[in-house]
């Protein structure tokens, strides 16, 4: 890699205190995007190699006047489903120095500092920044058409600051009706168009809560919105708006001023998903690594799995998405929101984008999703990951990303052959999610960004992902056009992800690829290796090569019905 | 009993038929008549019966003609045949048979009156069914109603079921009578012995065990013929290896201390000179502590390097085989009885509840701490149980899977099974419950035996050269009555019946005066030739097979050390100066301890967990040591054995079959270039290492499915679902949710209908 990295702290002795494999004595190294461990001991060394964007908080073990010598030292949280603990010699405050480094170079933003991709001088073969032109992708979806046009009413985020500047909207609105319903609409998130079948015309659009209140306020502006969007396909009876929340949590935001469609919107039918909020989700997560980290609970697993609800929220996310997307695969346009429609309403609306549209589940097209339906659309990565932030228990930050990409590989389970990319990107991603590294997850929407050059200042992970391609490639891909995809959302069928949740623990065999991709990767290199073979060998044979392809089909040909030519060209061409 | 005269559909035919004398009013339209095997005769059937597929609409159900036979029960729906067909068609049952062997309980119930009733054999039923619910021993739930059926026919076919499932002998299996006709009509004796054609060993004979022996390079051990004619024990082989220092005279005479004269079995030698040994309990403990002395020195003799051997009670480390009939139980109840919806909220705890995966995990970690011993202490082990024929069976045999790439072939396979199974003296007889006569004998050892090797293809799917189909399939093979292999409960008792109905039966008899079951391992008699490439696993990396590593091809050549980690083991921990394995690891010095007490999750790691750590820390060798990660959550349910017939569960178009496809094609198309380069005149790749020792022919391609032309795209056949080569369609159909009295009880009932719940509730 080649980045600008200051170098802070070398040569340190210090104790790892491994959870497994008991205290590691080693140095340490940090810079201001890394903690470098790596252990004296020659014979399998233990090795850590930790970027500071995943600390969530360093705190100082024991003090002075602790007894013996290891009570003195280090504890950090990670964002990564573990933690790390370090012990130091107590004399001569040892241990100022590295977590006075760790501190400001892990929270830079608290400190006045850049964050790591400001700094970052990589570079690659491609420019991520170009996977995703919104424009591109509208047209992709054969947009604008009779029914739905682009504006540029938000082209400097003034009608919603925190949504993309090019929309897609109702042909037969005026740019004063989106102002008007943006009046009514929490934090100006209007209902705007995610995605449109290409057969039926039927539409996911996308908002946030209407502000109905306590009073039950109606804006007629926004009930005649919604009805020129259930008109702009000629199937929809009813729209079908899809509340995330449950019941009760849409109704206790009337007390804030926010709310749901009531009975006045007459062509619209409501339904709840049921999907809890961030800070169930937090704590479900929390839960969740008490149970994997450091160590596997061993007595009670399934029990305990259970009572974390994290597979359990996986399954409402996605038989929520699995509603959208068989509505609007029906032909009928759905409207999707939660309370802000940030979080909840973008994974619904993202899943069953990757559902409904086999593009999505190609490498560069499950990219285009992430940089359309949650980084255009404002999902709050800067709260929800507290980037470069001390404030670790922010009440903001919520794996709320986290849980989409594990739908993401629950899917991938359930159907190996209809995704392009492989385990490896989802994990890849997950981890530059907190590294800093890249500029992709950073900020709250495309406004912040703007304001700080995100774009021409720092490195896109897709530029990683796209130059290395090979990496990122399931081998099983089977292109499957047209195709919906429906998986079981049922808790017979949705696993844990361990291959990210327990992934530190060095009991398990870690490797980079499945044995099922590895062992298919060799499968292909073998059946080239033949190909080359016969080619040379009729080559230098070139005069009984007439001979083989005759000579070969009794022994060949039966089960299909090709002639020996077809055979032979057949086994010239690669699947 | 069926005239054959048909007559012409009419209204009336789709009306119920008249109650008297069915034969001569009223036929169905077109003759349904079921296909027979030699020996099978119709015992009772009834018409216009409604098979349930749906347990709420009733959409989809079919109707047609129910038949019990003396070897099955069967339903020919009318009409054409449906499209949703099972991938897998069985030569000696159709898509809706099930074998009466297969039958685990027969509940028939009448709805208007609100009565249930379980049946057994020679039982009265005081009402006339309009149901009849079949449990079956694969996890099938089939429903069968009477509403358009005669009510009396339908009555006498549900009591001929219930009587033909529970019968009153072994002979009485329809087995027998099958085989028995094969020899009358010659096409067993003359020309194909049932052995014909399988290549799997079963030892029954000393050349079997002598091959075993050499294999292994097990020098220390002989093949021992004192057991010829069952002279010291009923339940061991007639041939069993003992170690070479004890002569048959020790052997007779130490035999009386063990139950049922069992002397101690040797199963498998690794490389290093350790055996593996299995041993019963004590039947004299007066002379015992002296006999076992005696055989524990001879095997210490037997070592190499002389090492004492280690006892591993099995008895005081795993459950009983209570534990595991009431799990299994408990785990089939959850996977297809309970409500679907109603159970997804607790279904994780509800599996832990039913502690089958507990218990599969805990053969896998006994097994594989049997493993550190034999490879990583070098140390021989003895498998101790009472009996000697249940938990040894599976952990001996868990055991050499993980540590002898050998049993990972399919062959390798079957011998193991047929040695550590049939051939040490497993009950299936009793396991099985075949005759329905016991049920406190009754557990399914040999199915916890299958999810423990599914899991470890689960976690090493390169590793074993057969699929989780031919697991499944193996497992349904138990409950087909005619295969020697799950029939007895010894091979003294397979010998003695095959005798006396040889006798019976006039059997023309061939020079060894023996008749011959044929075992389950000659797959010909269920499944047609492509049925059976289902079994190959196409990611296999088997001995010879070429693998490509770096862009080179490679074959993996078993060497001597190849499949022991032990080289690598042991060098380590010289490494570590370590001097016996007995002591403590003092890595770090006295470090860790103080640390300790500071840092709480910070434990000592015992030699056998370094021992693990290691082998993880190291890419697998597929054709190495292979130990499975017993970590719970890494342990999981086999929902292909569990949830196969649950409709809900299902994946259209997903799942892992749609991987076995591509990688199918692949190996497919790998083969057939192959053939191409060993036919190229003048040009033999004899360099070249390929997976098969023979081109594949047409008929003999290996694969299931073939290499795809260049003109078909590159798409996922629709036949493929989560539960592939299976179908759920009509196979599940417990009672719907919601509706009848009966249907509620049924909701109620915690355990699968136990007799004991059911009993009391006859009218």
């Amino acid at each position: 890699m080649c980045k600008t990295v200051t170098r802070l702290e070398t040569d340190q002795e210090i104790i790892y205190m491994c959870p497994f494999s008991g205290a590691v004595k080693g140095k340490v190294l940090i810079t201001n995007y890394r903690l470098y461990f790596k252990s004296s001991d020659a014979e399998g060394p233990v090795v850590l190699d930790v970027p500071l964007g995943v600390i969530s908080r360093v705190e100082k073990m024991g003090g002075a006047s602790s007894r013996g010598e290891n009570s003195y030292g280090l504890d950090i949280t990670c964002k990564d489903m573990r933690n790390l603990r370090f012990a130091l010699k107590q004399e001569g405050h040892s241990r100022r120095g590295i977590f006075d480094m760790l501190f400001r170079y892990a929270f830079p933003l608290s400190h006045g500092l850049a964050l790591f991709a400001y700094l970052n001088q990589e570079k690659f073969t491609e420019n991520g920044w170009n996977v995703y032109k919104a424009m591109e992708e509208f047209r992709r979806q054969g947009l604008p058409n009779n029914k739905w046009r682009m504006t540029f009413i938000n082209k400097r985020y003034e009608l919603c600051d925190t949504y993309p500047n090019l929309l897609a909207v109702p042909f037969k609105c005026t740019e004063d009706d989106l102002r008007k319903v943006a009046a009514f609409r929490s934090r100006g998130r209007i209902p705007v168009l995610s995605w449109i079948h290409r057969e039926n015309q039927a539409v996911i659009v996308r908002c946030s809560q209407p502000l109905v209140g306590m009073s039950g306020k109606r804006n007629k502006d926004d009930e005649r919105y919604l009805d020129l969007i259930r008109e702009a396909n000629d199937t929809t009876k009813k729209l079908t708006i899809y509340d995330a929340r449950p019941n009760v949590n849409a109704v206790a935001n009337k007390a804030t001023g926010g709310g749901y469609e009531g009975d006045e919107y007459v062509n619209a039918e409501l339904v709840f998903l049921d999907i809890q909020n961030i800070h169930v989700m937090r704590e479900s997560l929390k839960k969740l690594k008490d149970i994997v980290y450091p160590n596997v609970e061993e007595s009670h697993w399934l029990s305990s799995l259970e009572s974390t609800h994290w597979l359990e929220h996986i399954k409402l996310v996605l038989s929520g998405a699995i509603q959208v997307a068989d509505k609007v695969s029906s032909g009928n346009s759905v409207l999707v929101h939660c309370s802000d429609g940030w979080d909840r309403t973008a994974q619904l609306t993202s899943l069953a984008m990757l559902m409904l549209d086999s593009h999505y589940r190609t490498l560069r097209g499950f990219q285009v999703l992430i940089e359309k339906e949650w980084i255009s659309f404002g999902h709050k990565f800067a709260s929800r990951i507290g980037h470069g932030d001390k404030n670790h228990a922010d009440q903001d930050r919520s794996p709320i990303f986290v849980q989409f990409i594990d739908c993401v590989w629950q899917m991938t389970k359930q159907f190996p052959t209809a995704f392009e990319f492989n385990e490896h990107l989802l994990l890849s991603i997950l981890d530059h999610l907190y590294s800093c590294r890249f500029g992709t997850f950073l900020y709250n929407c495309e406004n912040a960004r703007d304001q700080h050059d995100l774009r021409t200042k720092t490195t896109s992970l897709w530029s990683l992902v796209n130059s290395k391609m090979d990496l990122y490639l399931n081998p099983f891909y089977t292109p499957e056009s047209g195709q919906v995809l429906y998986p079981v959302a049922s808790m017979r069928h949705l696993e844990l992800w361990v291959n990210y949740y327990i992934r530190w623990n060095p009991r398990i065999r870690h490797q980079q690829q499945s044995p099922v991709e590895q062992r298919y990767k060799e499968l292909l290199a073998l059946r080239e290796e033949y190909l080359k073979k016969l080619e040379q060998l009729q080559l230098s044979d070139s005069s009984s090569s007439y001979q083989l392809t005759n000579s070969t089909t009794p022994n060949t040909t039966s089960s299909t019905a090709s002639t020996p030519s077809q055979q032979y060209t057949h086994l010239q061409t690669p699947l | 009993m069926f005239s054959a005269k048909p007559i012409k559909p009419t209204f009336k035919c789709y009306l119920p038929p008249a109650q008297t004398d069915r034969k001569n009013s009223i036929q169905p339209p077109i003759r349904l008549e079921p296909e027979f095997l030699p020996g099978e005769i119709v015992v009772n059937d009834v018409n216009f019966v409604r098979k349930c597929i749906s347990a709420e609409s009733g959409q989809g159900d079919l109707w047609g003609r129910l038949i019990c036979t003396n070897f099955k029960v069967s339903f020919i729906p009318q009409g054409p045949p449906p499209k949703q067909k099972s991938q897998l068609s069985h030569l000696l049952l159709g898509q809706h048979d099930i074998s009466l062997t297969c039958l685990e309980q027969v509940v028939t119930v009448n709805d208007t009156r609100g009565k249930r009733k379980v049946l057994g054999s020679n039982q009265k039923l005081k009402f006339n069914p309009t149901e009849l619910i079949l449990y079956c021993k694969d996890l099938r739930v089939i429903r069968f109603c009477f509403d358009e059926a005669g009510p009396e026919s339908a009555k006498k076919v549900c009591l001929a079921i219930a009587h033909y499932s529970h019968p009153a002998d072994l002979h009485l299996l329809f087995g027998f009578e099958y085989q028995g006709l094969r020899y009358h009509k010659g096409d067993l004796v003359n020309g194909s012995t049932p052995r014909g054609g399988i290549q799997t060993p079963v030892f029954d004979r000393p050349s079997d065990w002598d091959r075993e022996i050499k294999r292994t390079g097990a020098s220390g051990w002989r093949v021992c013929s004192i057991n010829e004619k069952y002279a010291i024990s009923d339940s061991l082989p007639e041939y069993i290896v003992v170690p070479v220092s004890l002569t048959d005279q020790d052997v007779k005479q130490h035999s009386p201390s063990f139950s049922d004269g069992r002397v101690p079995l040797w199963c498998w030698n690794h490389r290093n000179g350790s055996a593996l040994v299995r041993m019963a309990g004590p039947a004299d403990p007066l002379t015992q502590r002296k006999t076992e002395q005696k055989i524990f020195t001879a095997i210490t003799k037997s070592h190499p390097q002389r090492r004492e051997v280690t006892l591993s009670d099995l008895d005081k480390s795993l459950p009983n085989i209570q534990d595991i009939q009431s799990a299994f139980v408990k785990a089939r109840q959850i996977c297809t009885l309970d409500p679907f919806e109603e159970s997804e909220e607790r279904w994780l705890s509800s599996i832990e509840n039913s502690r089958w995966l507990e218990y599969v995990r805990t053969f896998l970690k006994l097994s594989a701490e049997i493993v550190y011993n034999l490879d990583g202490k070098n140390v021989s082990v003895i498998l101790l149980e009472e009996e000697d024929r249940d938990l040894n069976c599976v952990v001996s045999s868990l055991v050499q899977l993980m540590l002898d790439p050998h049993y990972r072939s399919l062959n390798g396979f079957q011998s193991l099974v047929q040695k550590e199974w049939v051939m040490a003296g497993h009950r299936f007889l009793d396991r099985c419950n075949h005759l329905k006569k016991n049920d406190s004998k009754e557990s399914p050892l040999f199915t916890l035996f299958l999810d423990c090797v599914w899991q470890m293809t689960n976690q090493y799917p390169a590793a074993f050269e057969f699929t989780e189909f031919y697991l499944t399939v193996l497992s349904d093979s138990m409950w087909i009555p005619l295969f020697s292999t799950f029939l007895f409960n010894s091979s003294k008792q397979c010998a003695q019946l095959l005798q006396d109905f040889s006798k019976n039966k006039a059997i023309p008899q061939g020079e060894d005066h023996t008749v011959i079951f044929p075992p389950v391992w000659k797959w010909s008699q269920q499944f047609s030739t492509r049925d059976q490439t289902l079994f190959n696993n196409p990611m296999y990396v088997g001995k010879g097979a070429a693998s490509v590593q770096n862009g080179e091809v490679k074959s993996f050549q078993r060497s001597k050390k190849a499949f022991s980690s032990t080289v690598r083991i042991s060098s380590t921990s010289q490494r570590n100066g370590l001097k016996g394995e007995e002591e403590p690891l003092q890595r770090r010095g006295s470090l860790v301890s103080e640390l300790k007490a500071d840092f709480s999750p910070v434990k000592d790691e015992s030699p056998s967990e370094r021992f693990f750590r290691d082998w993880f820390s190291h890419p697998a060798d597929q054709q190495g040591v292979l130990i499975p990660l017993v970590l719970p959550s890494h342990v999981v349910l086999w929902k292909l054995f569990f949830l196969r017939w649950v409709p809900e569960v299902c994946i259209p178009q997903g799942g892992p079959a749609t991987v076995y496809h591509k990688v199918s094609q692949l190996v497919d198309e790998i083969e057939m270039l192959q053939g191409k380069l060993r036919q190229y005149k003048g040009a033999s790749p004899r360099g070249t290492p390929v997976p098969s020792p023979s081109g594949p022919s047409s008929d003999q391609r290996r694969m299931y499915f073939k290499a795809s032309s260049p003109h078909d795209p590159p798409t996922t056949p629709n036949i493929l679902n989560s539960s592939f080569p299976f179908n759920p369609v009509g196979n599940l159909c417990p009672r719907g949710v919601q509706g009848t009295p009966i249907s509620k009880f049924l909701n109620g009932a915690k355990t699968w209908l136990s007799t004991e719940t059911l009993a009391n509730d006859s009218f």
